[in-house]
């Protein structure tokens, strides 16, 4: 250890050094934060307020944004309609078949690690290449989806042209990539102690039975994990809008974060009404989180300890 | 209703290791091995099915980016090209210029994994193992920070870049990251304080500062740690669109995220290289997939440990 040895006696004492130190270390942090976090919150929160093209100074308007927004806005309402839609199609979507290839996968049988691997790979494809992809999926001519549709004899769609399929279109790619869920369930799965199941076996307890009884009130911290993280990033989703269909047809895709993006940095970038929307979502996201926080003690299992 | 205590402890400096496999190193209850209402072969069956249907998108596209351009636009059209050509994964990458979008998202990349990784560590460390006044204060404001979401900073943030004529450059892109990242300083937290404070302490007695326990001691013992924030932040880097979309104006700046989507943009039945197009689209997806095999553990675990250390 003598590698370690530093020349001893330097003015400070040992508490105030180590508050130098540490301070040193986090400053990149504190700079990061300050400059990327709090001011850009205050700013936001003050130019929600405000006429402001990002040229010339914000002018205060008051209210007007907001006023704008919910009684002028032809796609206000329209997209916070396509972005609960898209919620309530892609969240639950995502836990409940996560959870099902979790349970399906927790066995200890050959073959398993690469069926798992096979399951999580698509989670590792960079969003754009999976969304290209699927662009392409879709093609209502040239696309795999309708010719696997027609060689079964089955009905075909216009896809992501169709107001009525677009976002169904849209959750089924992330249905494909929902091996991170799948992951984490599992990791959840694993820590259920086998004792529970043995005894629940000797008490005659069936396969569904015990799914039911034991591992479902087990992995609902997990649940609420899943949720709370799946609510948070489905209400910011945005590429898959950007690169599929530019919220089209009509509105029926427009999601509000690529209402936002296009308000802020579209062709007549209104940045006043794009921090007031932005700042709304973050409000809609707090809320919401929230109750499902708060909710969640009336189904989430606390182990006794 | 209750049951006994359930978390399975690993030692700490495994708390992020995969590698006690989650499954085989515990006993196997019988109900476990021997499937009840399936049997073994259609379960098999099942998942085999499942996983041709995972792959299916996957396969086609290789089918694609090996068909000759005539086949391209052939009604109906076919599973399989009617003879391979591979000069695709030359021509494709020449129409987009490839070479010069991966240099560029190599460097972005690369610069904005070390940035956070390196910027995490130090302040996840001081945190968890300095005593000093503030440092929960400041914990708490990283951890929150997690939950505001980005749009929300992103219109003040690219005024800010903006007014300092950083527009159309890569410096919006790396920049922020070399000043923490909220998640990586939580996960850095976490593991330092799992740490053993006999170690440092000892080290502490020969005199050592703390920026040499840093680097010589808590470095090579959070392998696991940094190795998963670093792949955590190539994906987050090689991924971003949006930020490259918003911040580059000039394709010679592009990254291959954007420069794909405006190749896939650019294509419909008039200029029909959907061929091309999927060849490079290969090339695009080639990094992270090797890295994916190559660190599939800390992959899998990345994920599974966030969702298990709440507890």
């Amino acid at each position: 250890m003598e590698a370690f040895a530093r020349p001893a006696g330097r003015g400070l004492s040992h508490r105030r050094r180590n508050t130098v130190t540490a301070y040193l270390f986090i400053l990149p942090t504190i700079v990061g934060v300050t400059v990327f976090m709090v001011y850009p919150l205050i700013s936001s929160a003050f130019h929600a307020f405000t006429k402001w093209d990002g040229l010339s100074p914000a002018r205060w308007t008051g209210l007007d944004n907001f006023r704008y927004m919910l009684f002028d806005d032809p796609t206000f309402w329209p997209s916070l309609r396509a972005t609960a839609y898209f919620v309530l199609l892609s969240v639950p979507s995502g836990i409940i078949f996560g959870l099902a290839l979790a349970v399906l996968l927790n066995r200890v049988v050959p073959g398993v690690k690469l069926y798992r691997t096979i399951f999580y790979l698509p989670v590792v494809l960079p969003s754009i290449a999976v969304l290209t992809l699927w662009k392409y999926i879709y093609d209502p001519l040239y696309g795999l989806a309708n010719q696997l549709l027609s060689d079964l004899r089955l009905p075909t769609s216009q896809w992501l042209q169709s107001p009525h399929m677009a976002m169904p279109a849209i959750v089924i790619i992330g249905v494909w990539g929902v091996g991170g869920s799948m992951i984490i369930f599992l990791a959840g799965l694993q820590n259920v102690p086998v004792e529970v199941y043995e005894a629940a076996r000797t008490d005659g307890a069936g396969t569904v039975r015990m799914f039911f009884a034991i591992t479902l009130p087990l992995i609902t911290p997990i649940m609420l994990l899943q949720l709370v993280l799946g609510l948070v990033l489905a209400f910011q989703a945005f590429n898959q809008v950007a690169v599929l269909t530019n919220g089209g047809p009509g509105t029926s895709t427009t999601l509000f974060m690529y209402k936002i993006y296009s308000d802020a940095f579209g062709s007549y970038p209104n940045l006043g009404l794009a921090t007031a929307e932005a700042l709304i979502l973050f409000v809609i996201i707090m809320i919401i989180t929230g109750v499902t926080l708060k909710t969640s003690s009336m189904w989430v299992f606390e182990e006794t300890k | 209703m209750t049951m006994p205590a359930t978390t399975t402890t690993y030692p700490p400096s495994q708390r992020l290791d995969p590698s006690p496999d989650l499954v085989t190193k515990r006993r196997i209850p019988l109900s476990r091995r021997v499937p009840m209402t399936l049997s073994r072969v259609s379960w098999y069956l099942l998942c085999s099915l499942l996983a041709v249907t995972m792959l299916v998108p996957l396969l086609w596209m290789i089918s694609i980016a090996l068909k000759p351009d005539s086949n391209i636009l052939q009604l109906p059209p076919q599973l399989l090209p009617r003879t391979f050509q591979w000069s695709n994964f030359i021509r494709g990458p020449e129409q987009i210029q490839f070479p010069l979008l991966l240099a560029n998202t190599v460097t972005v990349t690369a610069l904005s994994v070390f940035g956070s990784v390196a910027s995490s560590m130090l302040a996840g460390y001081a945190i968890a193992r300095i005593r000093f006044p503030g440092r929960n204060f400041w914990f708490y404001l990283f951890t929150f920070s997690i939950f505001v979401p980005g749009i929300v900073t992103l219109i003040p943030i690219q005024r800010m870049f903006f007014a300092m004529h950083l527009i159309d450059t890569w410096f919006p892109l790396i920049l922020p990251s070399f000043f923490g990242n909220p998640v990586f300083i939580f996960l850095a937290r976490q593991y330092f304080t799992s740490i053993p404070r006999s170690i440092d302490e000892s080290a502490m007695i020969d005199g050592a500062g703390h920026w040499k326990i840093f680097t010589r001691l808590m470095i090579p013992l959070t392998k696991p740690l940094w190795i998963t924030m670093t792949i955590m932040a190539f994906q987050a880097s090689w991924n971003d669109f949006l930020n490259p979309l918003v911040y580059l104006n000039s394709e010679s700046k592009y990254t291959l995220s954007l420069g794909m989507a405006n190749f896939m943009g650019g294509l419909n039945e008039a200029t029909p290289q959907f061929n091309y197009y999927m060849a490079s689209n290969l090339l695009y997806m080639l990094p992270p997939l090797v890295l994916f095999f190559f660190a599939q553990r800390y992959f899998m675990m990345g994920l599974g440990t966030l969702g298990v250390s709440q507890k």
